[in-house]
């Protein structure tokens, strides 16, 4: 089709557009290379599988915003086929007379599949320029007051439009190309859409439907060609680091068990990340990934309650902070500024309630979380730089073992007159049931202990608590970021754990239950541990237990960070809950299990207050209310005193009230 | 400028406190010890002027049995140069008089050019340590600063008195000053300072005071709580004018 001169003259655009992108993405490599723990890029190979599956099966995308993902999808699988289309164009281009398996079947099914594609793709452009430049929907702008460079936020809008209409463009032109082909030569069944546009140039003469057919090939392979070197540079990017970043991902016990810091290593001089070069490559690798969809900020407790944090902010601003010093990043310097300059406020960084929601729904695989996690280490162990009410925390924690700070001789209050066995007096038991600082302390813990003691009790479980020789795990330590604290506390426990025998460990408290799970295992402590509601449903399963169903009320359940999003249990819970509703119904909220929504305790959050916006705790109440249910049930003593906390504040009194499901449980036993 | 901060390990304001069998004392053996909250405040003081000046040496000086190292690391990680552990009996850190002439002993070797202390301890809360050692030591001495300012070879200080006044005060170097609580905001050691305060010198000196003891405690108890009802039967006016004349006279809330 193409004369002489167009043949060169694309043969040389392409090699220099190849070129040049191909330079660009070496030095994209580069920049990620200047993370410490090195990716290792042979497994990442090996994982091919997992990055083919996601690309193909488009799954992360429907964890949330289903319809947006399936319009997603369409141009995703339309995008790839016209990979395909595209050399398939270009042979068309260059030989003379070629046709894709003009009279086969496999040729007919190819065109018909190209012709609807184009169509929908073209579609699904369009919605989402609309959405992003007219609707401008909400979830695609990051709002005050989020600190967000100013190039990102010149360079979103226009690598949007520069993205969204280039895919226009191209898929545009080759559909118009299509059309104009049929028009010139003869009608095509196979192609129904273009053979129906091809109508419109019907009386134009000759010559201009063969100038126009070369018009619109150059248009849609020549762009191409152009987009080439930009690439690398726009979000679009997100094509194939979003799956190698899927393929490289860290594995972790749980979403927020960091790495282990070994603290005799005297060749550390920094722990957590003060700058770029101190976060691992993988998570530099998530700036590259990140397509800015911001569906990491739809449930996000700070950022929807008008706090600093946009996990969504966080990662564009790594990656424009890429763009921008991208010659000095790819020679292997780093660029002399704290994180908490341009990629995230320090209020933003102690906004964060490491709920996980962030990790949970981020469609390629970033972890906006662990980066906040890691900046939080330097702020704490580097720079002392934190919360003041958290310092009292640190304090308390060391002095007295327990962020109360209270006496570590008053931890067996509760038990006054439940009949706890100590395991001080028995050595040896088949459950350990760790009842946790607030389970120890908090008021309204302490009756959640009581309750777990009497179903412990009444399923004649042979258990023993710790009583005074419990400490905390250290989980709000290690959240804070103080990892030392955190590693002297889970010693401590450590050698108390020596002293007994015990097969398993049931806690009430989820943070207890993940940290004991995964953040001891990651310091070689391995235990088998449970969380309250998996221990109650089981003994329910085994008939050790059999609740009296009580609740005529409908009831809502909120799923606690700890248990759901980061271990996975969303099921137990609701499990144990059945078994005493008896007119009553379980009422989801619209933020319900791994999009739950957290209580604003967790991360440390329980110990210090972060001013800005409203309040988490009574969003979530809000949130709770409005099913109608009379009860919110809660599975987490932190959520527990943060929902009634919320209850109260926002004069919800008489509307509904929190109950643990231990508790309900408990209630439902008859003597 | 070279400073003695002088730290006190105390019972923690939340930790359990049964009375031994003597009833003199409290049963050490299950209180949590802590730094003495006031000193904690002197040390980020002398800690603060020692950035300021950007020159000087910040030494924390301890008397106890060997518990104390604790909070002298604890000092040594939040960034004071070396410490100094006098070791005395458990006893002798209820005489004021006595603790005062130990570390006068030690404070007098050392030259230094200002000793700052918490302006009471927390536990037996006596607060005369620092005005005696400064009586002995020769020093010029204030007590109760809520703001330090050195110029020179003197320092200014701002001390609180009664009734929402203030006073500014000059002193001569060297001066023994105690700190009142809440001047400053106590920092928290850096991983680098809690590893470094490993490496830290800590000197023990022995000293054997206790048997010169002048002031001894005979007995301590906790106090006594005890209820009192008083039933008002009559009709509403005497009532009324009667739980006004309590509110006013008894629980003076007006």
């Amino acid at each position: 089709m193409l004369t002489v001169t167009e043949k060169i003259i694309f043969i040389v655009l392409t090699v220099a557009c190849l070129g040049a992108s191909f330079f660009t993405f070496t030095k994209m490599f580069r920049v990620i290379g200047l993370g410490k723990d090195p990716i290792d890029w042979k497994k990442v190979a090996q994982n091919w599988k997992v990055g083919v599956d996601t690309f193909i099966s488009q799954k992360t995308l429907f964890k949330t915003r289903p319809v947006v993902g399936f319009i997603h999808a369409l141009v995703a699988w339309g995008f790839s086929l016209y990979l395909f289309v595209n050399i398939i164009d270009v042979l068309y281009g260059l030989i003379p007379n070629f046709k894709f398996l003009p009279n086969h079947f496999l040729g007919d099914i190819y065109r018909i599949s190209v012709d609807i594609f184009s169509v929908l793709v073209l579609l699904g452009v369009i919605y989402f320029l609309a959405r992003r430049f007219v609707l401008k929907d909400k979830r695609l702008q990051i709002s005050a007051p989020v600190m967000i460079s100013n190039s990102a936020l010149k360079g979103m809008r226009f690598d949007s439009l520069l993205v969204g209409s280039f895919i226009l463009v191209h898929v545009g032109s080759r559909f118009l190309s299509a059309s104009f082909e049929i028009a010139g030569s003869h009608s095509d069944w196979s192609q129904p859409a273009a053979n129906l546009v091809s109508k419109i140039w019907i009386g134009m003469d000759h010559d201009t439907i063969l100038v126009m057919e070369h018009i619109t090939w150059w248009l849609a392979l020549g762009l191409i060609l152009l987009f080439l070197p930009y690439f690398p540079y726009s979000k679009h990017a997100h094509l194939f680091m979003g799956p190698i970043n899927i393929m490289a991902a860290e594995k972790r016990k749980s979403m927020a068990t960091l790495e282990k810091i070994d603290f005799e290593d005297d060749n550390i001089e920094q722990f957590g990340a003060a700058q770029i070069q101190h976060l691992p490559q993988a998570q530099l690798l998530d700036g590259y990934a990140c397509i800015q969809c911001s569906r990491c900020q739809d449930a996000c407790p700070a950022y929807e309650t008008g706090k600093e944090l946009s996990p969504s902010a966080l990662e564009i601003n790594k990656r424009y902070f890429f763009n921008e010093n991208l010659d000095i990043l790819a020679k292997g310097e780093s660029v002399d500024k704290a994180l908490t300059d341009w990629m995230l406020t320090e209020e933003a960084a102690w906004s964060c309630t490491t709920c996980g929601y962030c990790v949970e729904v981020c469609p390629v695989g970033n972890e906006p979380m662990v980066d906040i996690l890691r900046a939080r280490q330097d702020l704490v162990m580097m720079e002392s730089k934190f919360p003041e009410e958290a310092m009292e925390t640190f304090e308390k924690m060391e002095n007295y073992g327990n962020p109360w700070g209270l006496s570590p001789q008053d931890r067996e209050a509760w038990m006054d007159g439940y009949g706890v066995p100590l395991m001080r007096e028995k050595k040896k038991v088949d459950v350990l049931y760790w009842a946790g600082c607030s389970g120890a302390y908090d008021n309204r813990g302490k009756e959640i202990s009581q309750s777990v003691a009497d179903i412990l009790n009444k399923a004649e479980i042979d258990y023993g608590c710790l009583g005074n020789e419990e400490m905390c795990t250290g989980d709000s330590a290690r959240r804070i970021g103080n990892e030392y604290l955190f590693q002297t506390m889970a010693e401590q426990n450590r050698e108390t754990f020596d002293q007994y025998e015990f097969k398993k460990i049931v806690t009430q408290c989820p943070h207890c239950f993940s940290t004991l799970k995964n953040d001891y295992a990651e310091m070689g402590i391995e235990l088998d541990v449970v969380h309250h509601s998996q221990f109650i449903d089981e003994l329910i399963q085994e008939n050790k237990i059999e609740p009296q169903p009580w609740v005529d009320e409908d009831v809502t359940f909120h799923d606690p960070c700890y248990l759901g999003r980061h271990n996975n249990e969303y099921d137990a819970p609701r499990s144990v809950l059945q078994s005493v509703l008896r007119e009553g119904k379980i009422k989801e909220m619209e933020k319900a299990k791994s999009e739950s929504f957290c209580c604003g305790a967790g991360g440390g959050n329980m110990w210090y207050e972060i001013k800005t916006g409203e309040r988490i705790n009574q969003n979530r109440v809000k949130q709770a209310v409005s099913t109608k249910a009379n009860t919110v049930a809660a599975a987490c003593n932190f959520c527990n005193i943060m929902l009634e906390d919320g209850v109260k504040t926002t004069q919800n009194e008489e509307n509904i009230k929190v109950l643990d499901i231990a508790e309900m449980v408990s209630q439902s036993l008859s003597e | 400028m070279k400073i003695a901060v002088l730290v006190k390990q105390v019972p923690g304001s939340e930790s359990a406190l049964p009375l031994n069998n003597y009833q003199n004392w409290i049963e050490e053996s299950s209180v949590t010890f802590v730094m003495n909250p006031p000193d904690n405040y002197a040390l980020e003081e002398a800690l603060l002027i020692k950035e300021r000046l950007d020159e000087g040496e910040v030494v924390i000086v301890s008397m106890g049995p060997d518990r104390v190292q604790k909070v002298i690391r604890e000092g040594l990680a939040k960034g004071a140069d070396r410490g100094i552990h006098i070791k005395e009996s458990p006893e002798i850190v209820k005489d004021p008089l006595l603790i005062a002439k130990s570390f006068t002993t030690v404070l007098k070797e050392e030259n230094f050019d200002l000793v700052l202390s918490g302006l009471q301890s927390d536990d037996t809360g006596m607060g005369q340590t620092g005005v005696l050692i400064g009586e002995m030591l020769g020093a010029s001495t204030a007590t109760l600063a809520i703001e330090t300012r050195l110029e020179g070879d003197h320092i200014k200080v701002k001390r609180e008195l009664e009734a929402g006044w203030f006073q500014w005060v000059q002193l001569p170097l060297p001066a023994s000053i105690s700190i009142q609580s809440g001047l400053n905001t106590p920092r928290y050691p850096s991983l680098k300072g809690i590893m470094g305060a490993k490496k830290k010198v800590i000197k023990c000196i022995s000293s054997d005071l206790a048997s010169k003891q002048a002031q001894t405690i005979d007995k301590i108890f906790i106090p006594q709580t005890s209820k009192q009802t008083e039933v008002i039967e009559a009709d509403v006016d005497v009532a009324v004018s009667r739980i006004v004349e309590i509110l006013k006279s008894e629980i003076k809330v007006f």
